[in-house]
């Protein structure tokens, strides 16, 4: 238990976290121009309709006041109403958020198989061929952006060779290993190239360790030598890379999810965000911070399983 | 891991992948369903509570009216009202109710009719009361009669019995559930209710089988599916995942046409126009508002943005629209006569802001001709790109010089349209720009009241004349809407005032 006792600690970490996000997203919204209500009713709403409804939102308050009370609220899990739907917060982000987990887990899954698919046959092919042809193909991926990969895909094996549907989300989890296989695709082009550059790197630097060395010369064969010691030891830098870019997906799902029309809080966000739905913007916020947190947590987790000497 | 699990976990999520390689290929068309594309999302399904598109194509789609309209809303008839009296001094209305009942059975009487146009008409958060201003009463005499009482003659009313936001609602489902409730699930009078409401998703509607005209609707349902980009629709639409589509970029329309979709723009009521601020400098002075109409160049501009399919501008009011007076014409562009009248009113060298709403390609393409065309006549002109929630709110607060932004009518007749627009007394400053001409707030209220239909046509033709040469705000072209069909829908159009009309009767081949 020892090695795990950070675990106890984390969720005190936590709190000074989402204070702190809560805080500087309400003032940042507050001070951006524009009006929601507005917004919602539309250009030919008279003054007295958009009036009834500011005040029913509480948005002719103080802003500490606001703020005042949507802590309070939210401390009993009452995330506020969204302006444009006028439904709960926690609501609107309930339904969303299975079809960005979805796409991101596949794509995060797709993206570790073909990293381990392209990055250790480089390594044990190390400045021969095949490494090469994998460089090659790490360079230009990365230099593709995502939304014309995301279009090229729908153009050519969905409309061309109508192997997969253009639209996203399908009706069941089953059927969506289908629809969401080319967003995943798309995510895992983006992504693969970075983690597959390091897990080259690092597997290639661990294969002339002592460990290494010693081992062969102890007589045994390559492959053991390769996937006993040398892979293990090698996952940790690449582990927490590709914590780091889970971080990052989290809130990146918008251009995918706006290609492949997938009704996820990436597109909720933008939406949110241009129409100044205060609340929803607090909400999605506040849920991505904890999904970045959690992520971080399981690597760290996973840090310690892996390695021993670790302390957190 | 050890190399036989690293393999057999390779093989395993490969045959997941490749499984649907076997299971064969993808979307059919869903039977009798009716699949729309929507570039921007429903948000509510009370028809009092908005004005937003596709909140009021749901709704009208949703909730049945008092008058019924056909396809492209040529004519207005009776709907759940079979007959109706108007009283000699036009200010009694009284209503007879056909025998009809709501998606859940329960019969519409005059109460529910009287309930929703109260609720329309006086609720704090009614969107659109305006076009119903005159109205003061409703009141249900018995089952199937209701009457309502007009504060002053308004010819107008009939026809605006039709529109979205008179919808009929049931009074003791509002009442149960609340507005909030009731605009996510209410109960509804019209062809299509409610099924499954996945929002940021889709809006499922199936077939009302209590709906009031028998034997219809033909389709099964509707689905109001949300598809925010602009080319992820039109690949929807080319795979078969969608029968129909809202919003096709101008110069993607030809493609479809090719490819045999039903694409050819539909007539609409907008008009797309550059407002003018008239309570500043410089659009203050008529002089500069006649220099800057006759500097730019319509034909160019509705040229470039909707490639060519929209007619350049010559009246404030859209020819969709009933008296639309034809003997205006569009302003010949002249540049050297521009220079000379901004030289004549001691304004050579004129310049000014263009506001435009970032994120609207359409108006970034307007607004850069319009650039260059004024620079021509010797006026600079500075395009300042805004949030579009700011943009919004600066029109409404006047803190603009010109803008660009459209606008359409809910009917034929261009009573509400010109209130909107012209009209310096009537709530919402002639579209924000602070036009306010006696004359011209007059003869709205003249024409409304008026029954004859000459007089009325002399009424409207001379207000549309004062605002020409008053320069009220700056029309620029009128554009068609940008739909397309699949083949496999029937004779469905989206009529000039935004509205689908015509979907109770359409079907499916």
């Amino acid at each position: 238990m020892g090695r795990f006792a950070f675990v106890l600690r984390r969720p005190l970490q936590l709190i000074p976290v989402i204070i702190g996000i809560s805080l500087i997203t309400f003032l940042l919204l507050q001070l951006t121009p524009g009006d929601p209500v507005r917004i919602m009713l539309g250009p030919r709403a008279s003054a007295e309709a958009i009036s009834a409804v500011r005040e029913r939102y509480g948005l002719d308050q103080l802003v500490i006041v606001q703020y005042g009370y949507y802590v309070f609220n939210a401390v009993q899990g009452d995330l506020g109403k969204s302006l444009a739907f006028r439904t709960p917060v926690s609501d609107v982000i309930a339904q969303r958020i299975a079809p960005t987990i979805y796409v991101l887990g596949y794509g995060l899954a797709l993206s570790l198989l073909l990293t381990l698919l392209l990055a250790v046959p480089a390594a044990r092919a190390h400045g021969r061929f095949t490494d090469q042809l994998v460089r090659l193909i790490c360079v230009t991926a990365v230099g593709i952006p995502s939304y014309w990969i995301g279009l090229m895909l729908i153009m050519f094996l969905s409309l061309r060779f109508k192997v997969f549907p253009v639209s996203g989300f399908g009706p069941s989890a089953i059927a969506n290993l289908w629809h969401m296989f080319l967003p995943a695709l798309t995510i895992a082009l983006a992504v693969t190239p970075i983690l597959t550059r390091n897990l080259r790197a690092t597997l290639v630097g661990q294969l002339s360790a002592d460990y290494a060395t010693a081992g062969r010369s102890k007589g045994l064969p390559e492959s053991y030598v390769f996937w006993r010691h040398v892979f293990p030891n090698s996952l940790l830098p690449t582990l927490n890379l590709a914590g780091i870019i889970v971080s990052f997906l989290i809130g990146g799902t918008v251009i995918v999810e706006s290609v492949f029309n997938i009704p996820g809080l990436g597109q909720l966000m933008v939406r949110s965000v241009l129409t100044r739905d205060y609340f929803t913007v607090q909400g999605v916020t506040l849920v991505l911070a904890m999904g970045v947190v959690l992520t971080t947590f399981v690597v760290d987790v996973l840090t310690v399983i892996l390695d021993p000497r670790v302390k957190l | 891991m050890r190399r036989r699990t690293f393999l057999q976990s390779v093989a395993g999520v490969s045959a997941l992948t490749a499984s649907p390689f076997v299971a064969g290929q993808a979307m059919a068309a869903s039977g009798n369903v009716l699949r729309m594309g929507m570039g921007a999302e429903v948000l509510t399904l009370d028809p009092i509570k908005t004005v937003y598109g596709p909140d009021i194509i749901a709704q009208g789609i949703m909730f049945s009216r008092l008058q019924r309209a056909n396809a492209d809303r040529s004519q207005v008839t009776p709907g759940l009202a079979e007959s109706t009296e108007i009283s000699e001094d036009g200010l009694t209305y009284t209503f007879h109710l056909a025998d009809a009942q709501f998606s859940d059975g329960s019969p519409i009487t005059a109460e529910d009719v009287a309930f929703s146009y109260t609720r329309m008409r006086f609720q704090k958060d009614s969107a659109y009361v305006a076009p119903f201003d005159a109205l003061a009463e409703a009141k249900a005499v018995d089952a199937k009669t209701v009457v309502m009482t007009l504060s002053r003659r308004f010819t107008p009313f009939l026809t605006l019995t039709e529109i979205w936001n008179s919808g009929i609602v049931p009074k003791a489902d509002v009442e149960k559930k609340g507005d909030e409730e009731f605009a996510r699930n209410p109960v509804s009078s019209g062809a299509f209710r409610l099924v499954e409401w996945r929002q940021g998703d889709r809006v499922i509607l199936e077939k009302n089988p209590n709906y009031y005209r028998s034997g219809l609707p033909h389709l099964d349902g509707i689905e109001l599916i949300y598809v925010p980009d602009d080319n992820t629709r039109m690949s929807m639409i080319q795979a078969g995942e969608l029968d129909m589509m809202l919003s096709v970029p101008a110069p993607r329309v030809q493609e479809l046409i090719d490819l045999g979709f039903r694409a050819q723009p539909e007539l609409s009521s907008v008009t797309n126009c550059l407002l003018i601020n008239h309570s500043a400098e410089p659009f203050s002075d008529l002089k500069v508002r006649q220099a800057v109409s006759i500097a730019i160049d319509r034909a160019a501009i509705a040229q470039t943005v909707t490639s060519g399919f929209a007619q350049p501008a010559s009246s404030v009011m859209s020819p969709a629209l009933d008296f639309f007076n034809k003997t205006l014409s569009v302003p010949a562009r002249d540049v050297q006569k521009a220079k000379s009248i901004l030289t004549e009113a001691g304004k050579a060298g004129l310049t000014f802001d263009l506001m435009i709403a970032a994120g609207i390609v359409d108006d970034e393409r307007a607004a850069v001709l319009i650039q260059s065309q004024c620079a021509e006549a010797g006026i600079t002109v500075n395009i300042a790109k805004v949030d579009s929630t700011q943009a919004w709110n600066r029109l409404v607060e006047g803190e603009y010089q010109a803008t660009l932004n459209w606008w359409y009518n809910e009917t034929r007749d261009p009573d509400s349209a010109l209130r909107w627009a012209v009209c310096g007394s009537c709530g919402n400053q002639s579209y924000f720009t602070r036009f306010n001409d006696e004359r011209v707030n007059q003869l709205i209220e003249l024409a409304a009241a008026e029954t004859d239909a000459a007089k009325r046509q002399a009424s409207y033709a001379e207000l549309q004349q004062i605002t020409y040469d008053q320069v009220a705000y700056i029309p620029l072209y009128y554009p068609p809407y940008f739909n397309a069909y699949s083949p496999r829908v029937k004779d469905l159009i989206l009529n000039p005032h935004y509205q689908f009309s015509f979907m109770d009767e359409t079907s499916l081949s």
